[in-house]
């Protein structure tokens, strides 16, 4: 059977909004002081990243960008071993990091060339390769936004466009954010980054579009490895826990969470990893700080030093004889 | 180094074991000098303004024509200040969405408003003031906005520094004084403004009032500056060399200080005071410009 296709203007249109410029400049004025009633809540999620079982293959990189359109940033031959992406940035909602830890590279006057091919060798296996001996390491990290549960740049926003969302995700709304820039001031992560392509802020969105279709968000679908899980954060946790559990009955004692708990300093992460060395290792702050911590002294600070100069110029005029 | 999407710019290294340490975390703002000059025409617009007020306040027979002009030109501050402000968004066109929400735990936005509130008392003062002789019935008006606007121009001053030390950058986040100097600093240009304009009014009881009041606020402002310096050491070591900080300790205590406390205790003409004042004022806007440029110069 011919299907019949149908102009889309032939379609019954509803009244079309007035265009022009007033009309425009109106709408600029206007639009952002609606509002609408909040999504109901749901379920917190958010990501846990096993940095143990990351190939670095990139997929979530590539994932990320292909299904929130992100622009290419060019290649950049870094010279940092795989790392060409340098840093999350307004369009790299993903970063994956590598860290070689190798022993110093044998001279290659010592190593003494093989009388037959290795893989002609009847010593030669899958085994053998396994169990040699090795004398260091890679390791490989996703790095994305952390969803931060107090979240500094949600709480330096000035026009409420870096809100919670249902999910308990930090999102940006792109329709409100003017680029001002505090939100990046305040991320002690390096996350969030204005653009110079539309000036404003943006950064990962833990693929909120996806998430309210019920979809598991681009990069942990790519991910081949499942080093990045998505999920309702507490089944998460608890799933992150068992791991290091796991990885310490299997000799691997260094293993442990970063932002699974909240610090003296810092709330807990909904984006949070397994690691196994120090976090600074990984480009992560040891010992994050909330900004917010110091705010009501520097308020007390300035507002007490201003009342002091003001007693000050009282004291002049008086000792002026005014 | 990194480029305008905040990417770090792509220099050759060597793979470490030691990973990304050492390497900068945070992304600093695209905040440069055009924030540098808008502290320091929020720190005269909101100093004068305060200066004017406080003096008219104390002695309207001795201040009350040099603070009419005064708020005058404090507004004229306020509008180059707001600019400013402005132009150093993202999106300029979005400016009003600032006005969206209040939010008392977001330094900028207790800033938009005290600026917001600070500017209409201000207009109506200024208004006044320029008025000619016989519009004196509306005397009563300018006092009340003079009033009113007195705690919303403190609140534009102090959120200047605050908002900058609530921030995960280096050297800033460790600025515990930095609202404090920044808010005694616009007191004392404040003052300098207004002797310039005494001096200008030969308004001669005001100025040898302000002359002493100028010379003791540059003295106590260099207590929270002291506490300030004291905070970002360290961040001041790592973001500049030792002769481009020895500049500007030069700068801030010679320029800024001594030189100033000079010419207004020896000074006998108006061009010497005049001079003194807009030492201050240029010294302020040095140590701005140091402080603006912190988390840039140590990523």
């Amino acid at each position: 059977m011919a299907s019949r296709e149908v102009e889309v203007a032939e379609l019954p249109q509803r009244s079309e909004p007035p265009s022009g410029p007033l009309s425009d400049i109106a709408r600029r004025l206007v639009d952002p002081f609606r509002t609408v009633s909040p999504p109901e809540s749901r379920p917190a999620t958010g990501f846990f990243t096993d940095t143990t079982v990351c190939i670095g293959c990139k997929a979530c990189e590539v994932a990320c960008k292909e299904w929130n359109l992100l622009p290419a940033d060019g290649l950049h031959w870094s010279g940092n071993s795989y790392d060409n992406t340098g840093a999350l940035s307004a369009t790299s909602w993903r970063h994956v990091k590598f860290i070689e830890q190798l022993g110093e590279p044998t001279p290659a006057a010592s190593v003494a060339a093989p009388k037959t091919p290795l893989t002609s060798s009847p010593a030669f296996s899958l085994q053998r390769l396994l169990h040699e001996p090795k004398d260091g390491r890679w390791l490989m990290m996703s790095d994305v936004c952390k969803h931060c549960v107090a979240a500094p740049c949600q709480q330096a926003c000035p026009t409420g466009a870096l809100i919670h969302n249902e999910f308990e995700n930090v999102f940006i709304q792109p329709d409100i954010c003017n680029g001002c820039s505090s939100c990046v001031s305040a991320c002690p992560f390096g996350v969030v980054t204005r653009s110079s392509l539309d000036g404003h802020s943006h950064k990962c969105t833990l693929c909120y579009d996806r998430q309210r279709d019920g979809l598991v968000p681009a990069c942990a679908k790519a991910c081949p490895t499942q080093s990045i899980q998505f999920g309702p954060i507490d089944e998460l946790r608890e799933r992150a826990r068992a791991r290091v559990h796991e990885l310490h009955r299997r000799g691997v004692t260094e293993a442990y969470l970063y932002g699974d708990v909240p610090t003296a300093s810092y709330s807990e992460l909904n984006s949070f990893y397994l690691l196994v060395d120090r976090p600074a290792v990984y480009g992560l702050p040891d010992d994050p700080v909330n900004p917010w911590l110091s705010m009501k002294g520097d308020y007390v600070r300035a507002i007490g030093s201003g009342l002091a100069a003001i007693a000050a110029l009282l004291a002049a005029l008086w000792l002026g004889g005014i | 180094m990194r480029t305008g999407d905040g990417r770090a710019a792509h220099a050759v290294s060597t793979p470490l074991p030691g990973g990304y340490a050492g390497r900068a975390i945070t992304h600093a703002p695209a905040w440069g000098g055009l924030v540098a000059w808008d502290l320091l025409f929020n720190g005269i617009s909101t100093g004068l303004f305060l200066v004017a007020a406080i003096c008219e306040i104390a002695a309207p027979r001795v201040f009350a024509s040099a603070a009419g002009v005064a708020y005058a030109v404090a507004l004229g501050f306020l509008v180059v200040d707001l600019a400013a402000l402005v132009f150093d968004l993202g999106d300029p066109l979005r400016f009003h969405h600032m006005l969206r929400v209040v939010k008392p735990g977001s330094p900028m936005s207790v800033g938009t408003w005290c600026l917001t509130l600070y500017s209409l008392p201000l207009t109506v003062a200024a208004a006044i003031g320029v008025l000619p002789g016989e519009w004196t019935s509306l005397d009563a008006v300018r006092h009340i906005a003079i009033i009113v606007g007195l705690p919303f121009a403190l609140g534009s001053a102090v959120y200047k520094g605050v908002l900058l030390s609530t921030s995960a950058q280096p050297g800033w986040k460790d600025a515990r004084w930095l609202g404090g100097y920044l808010t005694s600093s616009a007191i004392a240009l404040g003052c300098a403004g207004m002797l310039f304009l005494s001096l200008m009014m030969g308004e001669e009881r005001a100025t040898a009032a302000l002359r002493l009041a100028l010379g003791i606020l540059v003295t106590v402002t260099l207590i929270p500056l002291g506490l300030l310096v004291a905070d970002v050491r360290p961040a001041l070591a790592q973001a500049y060399r030792a002769r481009e900080l020895s500049g500007l300790a030069a700068a801030c205590l010679g320029g800024g200080t001594l030189l100033p406390l000079y010419l207004l205790v020896a000074g006998k003409t108006t061009s010497v005071l005049v001079v003194g004042a807009l030492c201050v004022a240029l010294a302020g806007l040095a140590i701005r410009f140091a402080i603006v440029r912190l988390p840039h110069a140590s990523a």
